[in-house]
């Protein structure tokens, strides 16, 4: 790992804020820390930034250990959501102001800040002021700011969630470009699961300050490990396996160990196939259009759950349909969510 | 356990330039206002106690037996009383039209109130001899005799001095109002009135309290308007002036300002907790209130606001007036004679006082942005005690400040008396003098500045210095504009703090006219008095134009 983070552990008083926390990230990596809001992830983020201090554990960079570098000393690059970028120096010297730190040659810094504006596309506001700018061009120069000291690793904090659906779209390609053709390895901290699955190579998801699962964002789609992951990875039906038995007759329905009171079934709603049919097992209650694809709610033998179909099926409301899914499209997950978090991590 | 021992060694961090530089900028202010605020106030209370054989409350029992001190706490309490109640009247009125109606010649108005602010608070009280004295131009032209030295004289001349705070407070108040709140309570079918009863009213309501107490602490803690003034009316003022430097009574002294800082303290502290609860009911997003011409309220209002004004301008316009006359009132032709001062040391005390008001607004504002800058980066548990101690000197009459101070720095005993006498010294009492309100004047430049700014500098490299220079200081320079002219203006014109420091070598403008004034040269004091206005007025001119380049050149770099 080039960097790891072993044990950090940060409480605020009788808070803790993070419970011994242990996450890596390779190089060239890009991670995203998913979680709601307070399940530590931005805490965790501001530790690896130096900007707070460890209560326990360790953080290191290629096997050093940083916890005695202030923040300026870390060499890494940060992006917060507030912009931030410096509201009395131009785009031109918010760019160049970690290389003049650096003690860099002027006209170094005038090369490589022209560059950068290249890069995220806004060469013709070198001279304007912060204020001037819109919320994404701001957010791109701060990401300019950011990657302009070559940092060891770039750290984003929510970059993307002050800014209109549109312009987030944009810039998280762009910021997929960049750090892919950059190769920097990057944290970005997000509570978007559809930011987290479009940009991440590995998702760290997060809740009361612990890690739930880390993986792919197939991985973690296709195989949540716990209730709470499935349900903050997209929509899912999550169901008892007696009402997986009863909405799916034909499924040898197969659970863990017998554990059957502490498991649910997870399958998403795209997996499961609805064909009209006067006999089925299913009635359509409802059905909204959502351009690309119809959402249907309909009332199995094993309760409502929800589907997704592309196309143009013919289903209307209140038809009779017939349900399938394939055996290995279910998920088995822990059903952490029913009781006190501490005994699931117990 | 190996957890254990990692979490001790992760919390445990090497010493860091940026740490020792946080403490350092924490600490030297923090020095500061142990070795010139508390240890001075520490004395003060120690001397009160001090008796011929050791310490006892004999001074005490001695001063609440006597006559005269009842009879001044009476006075000092019926005249805060009183003013208070005038000034917090008035000033509504005034702050009511300005931000509530509508009428032509705002400007005016806010420009006439702030001008008692600008000169040394003894010129209302000559102001108001030259007009209702015994040869003022109102008792000779109304041929009657008015005693204006007393109680009456005193009361006008406070509640003038008094009343810029009080508008400027239930002003800011007043702005706070949502228009939008209005709109709804009009749709409604709320009447106008019934809009001010219910709505105007109760959202003013702390900022008339928060008023009321600082009108109280200013008139009570107020030197310069009873010593000229006054008369035979004596308040807590000036009797500590009297026992220090008539009798020579330190220890007695020391009593009566420890008995003065009782009522201001509970005064203090009163206003704080309701400017708290104040400021917890704002909102954010707000629509300002744009009053429309009503015809009848907004006539009467702003005939009551030129009134009072017109009253405000007489006073220090006939002071101006009054320096140029030759001999008043029995030669009433102009002549500039009354400025060849040649008493009380000419004119070297105005020079001496804009080389110390300089000083006292440089190394104060100085100070205040390190104690801000250090204590940002300070746990809150660490930097709450040390919030507290910098709101403190707000809460202490300059009297007894200054009384603090003689005690303090006229005793060989330690290495600080080489202070005394001293411009610095003199500069030192000024900046503590005021320092709750630069420091709160700054602390809130510092709470607008996003932390995220800070931190993106620190992550790109930058340590304290680089980031105290390159973005915190632009970001709060117009705060830093304004505490520096603040300072340097209160300085001017400030007398009970720097009353008793002053030498017959050592003196400031203030002293000097109270001096001239003392020796029946009214006219010269008139005079002097005029310099120092004309000096405050260039400050407070310079302070505007500042400003307004500043937020000209930030208005351009936030449009395209």
């Amino acid at each position: 790992m080039y960097l790891t983070v072993r044990d950090a552990t940060k409480t605020y008083g009788s808070f803790t804020a993070l419970d011994r926390v242990s996450i890596g990230i390779d190089q060239g990596e890009f991670v995203c820390l998913l979680g709601p809001s307070g399940c530590g992830k931005t805490t965790l983020l501001r530790l690896i930034a130096g900007l707070s201090d460890l209560d326990g554990g360790q953080i290191l960079l290629e096997g050093a250990a940083l916890s005695d570098l202030p923040a300026r000393k870390r060499g890494f690059g940060i992006v917060f959501q507030s912009y931030s970028l410096f509201p009395n120096m131009t785009v031109a010297e918010n760019i160049g102001y970690g290389l003049k730190i650096r003690g860099t040659h002027r006209s170094e810094v005038a090369r490589r800040v022209s560059e950068l504006l290249e890069l995220v596309k806004l060469p013709q506001l070198a001279d304007n002021f912060p204020g001037q700018l819109s919320g994404g061009q701001q957010q791109r120069i701060a990401l300019a700011r950011a990657i302009a000291v070559d940092p060891r690793v770039l750290l984003l904090d929510e970059p993307l969630s002050a800014l209109d659906a549109k312009v987030r779209s944009e810039l998280r390609d762009e910021i997929r470009h960049v750090q892919r053709s950059l190769g920097i390895p990057t944290l970005m901290v997000t509570h978007d699961q559809e930011e987290a699955l479009a940009l991440a190579d590995k998702i760290i998801c997060m809740n009361h300050g612990v890690v739930v699962q880390a993986g792919t964002p197939e991985h973690l789609y296709h195989r949540p490990r716990t209730r709470f992951v499935a349900e903050f990875m997209g929509i899912s039906n999550l169901l008892t396996a007696d009402a997986v038995r009863r909405a799916f007759p034909d499924l040898p329905a197969r659970q863990p160990g017998g554990t059957e009171g502490n498991h649910v079934a997870c399958i998403r709603p795209e997996q499961i196939g609805v064909t009209p049919a006067p006999d089925g097992n299913a009635t359509v209650r409802n059905i909204s259009f959502l351009g690309n694809l119809r959402r249907l709610e309909v009332d199995s033998a094993g309760g409502p759950l929800v589907v997704e179909t592309h196309g143009s099926d013919a289903c209307r409301e209140g038809d009779r349909v017939m349900l399938r899914l394939a055996p290995d499209a279910c998920t088995w997950v822990a059903d952490d969510l029913a009781r006190d978090p501490a005994e699931v991590r117990a | 356990m190996s957890f254990a021992k990692t979490a001790v060694t992760a919390a445990r961090r090497r010493p860091d330039a940026d740490r020792l530089l946080t403490w350092l900028c924490v600490g030297l202010p923090l020095l500061g206002l142990v070795l010139f605020f508390l240890y001075p106030m520490v004395i003060v209370f120690l001397r009160s106690l001090t008796v011929e054989d050791g310490y006892g409350l004999a001074n005490y029992s001695q001063v609440l037996a006597s006559a005269g001190f009842w009879r001044a706490t009476w006075h000092s309490l019926l005249m805060g009383g009183t003013t208070t109640a005038l000034s917090v009247f008035l000033g509504f009125i005034i702050a009511h039209g300005l931000h509530r109606c509508a009428f032509p010649g705002k400007w005016l108005v806010r420009g006439v109130i702030v001008l008692p602010l600008l000169a040394p608070s003894l010129v209302q009280a000559l102001g108001l001899i030259f007009l209702l004295g015994r040869n003022g131009v109102v008792s000779r032209a109304l041929g009657i005799e008015i005693e204006i030295y007393g109680f009456w004289g005193l009361l006008i001349a406070n509640t003038l001095y008094a009343l810029p705070q009080a508008v400027m407070i239930i002003g800011a108040a007043l702005v706070l109002l949502d228009a939008r709140t209005y709109e709804a309570a009009e749709v409604m079918g709320a009447s106008p009135s019934r809009q001010f009863r219910d709505l105007t009213l109760p959202a003013a309501r702390f900022g008339i309290l928060n008023a009321a107490f600082v009108c109280f602490t200013i008139t009570i803690t107020d030197f310069g308007n009873a010593a000229v003034i006054g008369g035979d009316y004596s308040v807590l003022a000036t009797e500590i002036y009297s026992q220090v430097v008539g009798q020579r009574n330190f220890n007695m002294g020391a009593v009566v300002g420890i008995m003065l800082l009782l009522p201001t303290v509970v005064s203090y502290a009163i206003e704080r907790q309701a400017m708290k609860r104040q400021q917890t009911g704002q909102a954010t997003g707000q629509v300002r209130y744009r009053p429309s011409f009503a015809p009848l309220r907004d006539t009467v209002m702003a005939a009551l606001a030129l009134l009072i004004c017109a009253g405000i301008v007489a006073v220090i316009g006939i002071v101006v007036y009054a320096s140029f006359v030759t001999l008043w009132p029995y030669n009433m032709a102009l002549s500039p004679k009354h400025y060849d001062i040649t008493l009380a040391g000419g004119y070297s005390s105005l020079w001496m006082t804009i080389v110390i008001s300089v000083m006292a607004a440089t190394g104060g504002t100085l100070a205040v942005f390190l104690l801000g800058l250090g204590l940002r980066r300070l746990p809150r548990r660490a930097a709450q005690p040390i919030q507290v101690l910098a709101a403190m000197p707000a809460a202490v009459p300059g009297m007894v400040l200054g009384l603090a101070y003689i005690l303090t720095f006229n005793s060989t005993a330690t290495p600080l008396y080489l202070l005394y006498g001293t411009a610095a010294l003199i500069a030192i009492i000024n900046f503590y003098h005021y320092h709750t309100q630069g420091f709160l004047t700054l602390m809130t430049g510092f709470r607008q500045l996003p932390p995220a700014l800070e931190e993106a500098a620190g992550s790109l490299g930058a340590g304290l210095g680089r980031t105290a220079v390159d973005i915190v200081a632009p970001f709060i320079a117009p705060m830093l504009v304004s505490v520096f002219f603040f300072l340097f203006m209160r300085s001017m014109v400030t007398l009970s703090a720097v009353v008793f420091l002053t030498t017959p070598d050592l003196s400031v403008a203030a002293v000097t006219i109270m001096r001239l004034d003392d020796a029946g040269l009214t006219s010269q004091a008139a005079a002097f008095s005029t310099c120092v206005m004309a000096v405050v007025c260039l400050a407070l001119l310079s302070m505007k134009a500042t400003l307004a380049l500043m937020s000209r050149r930030k208005r351009s770099k936030d449009t395209a």
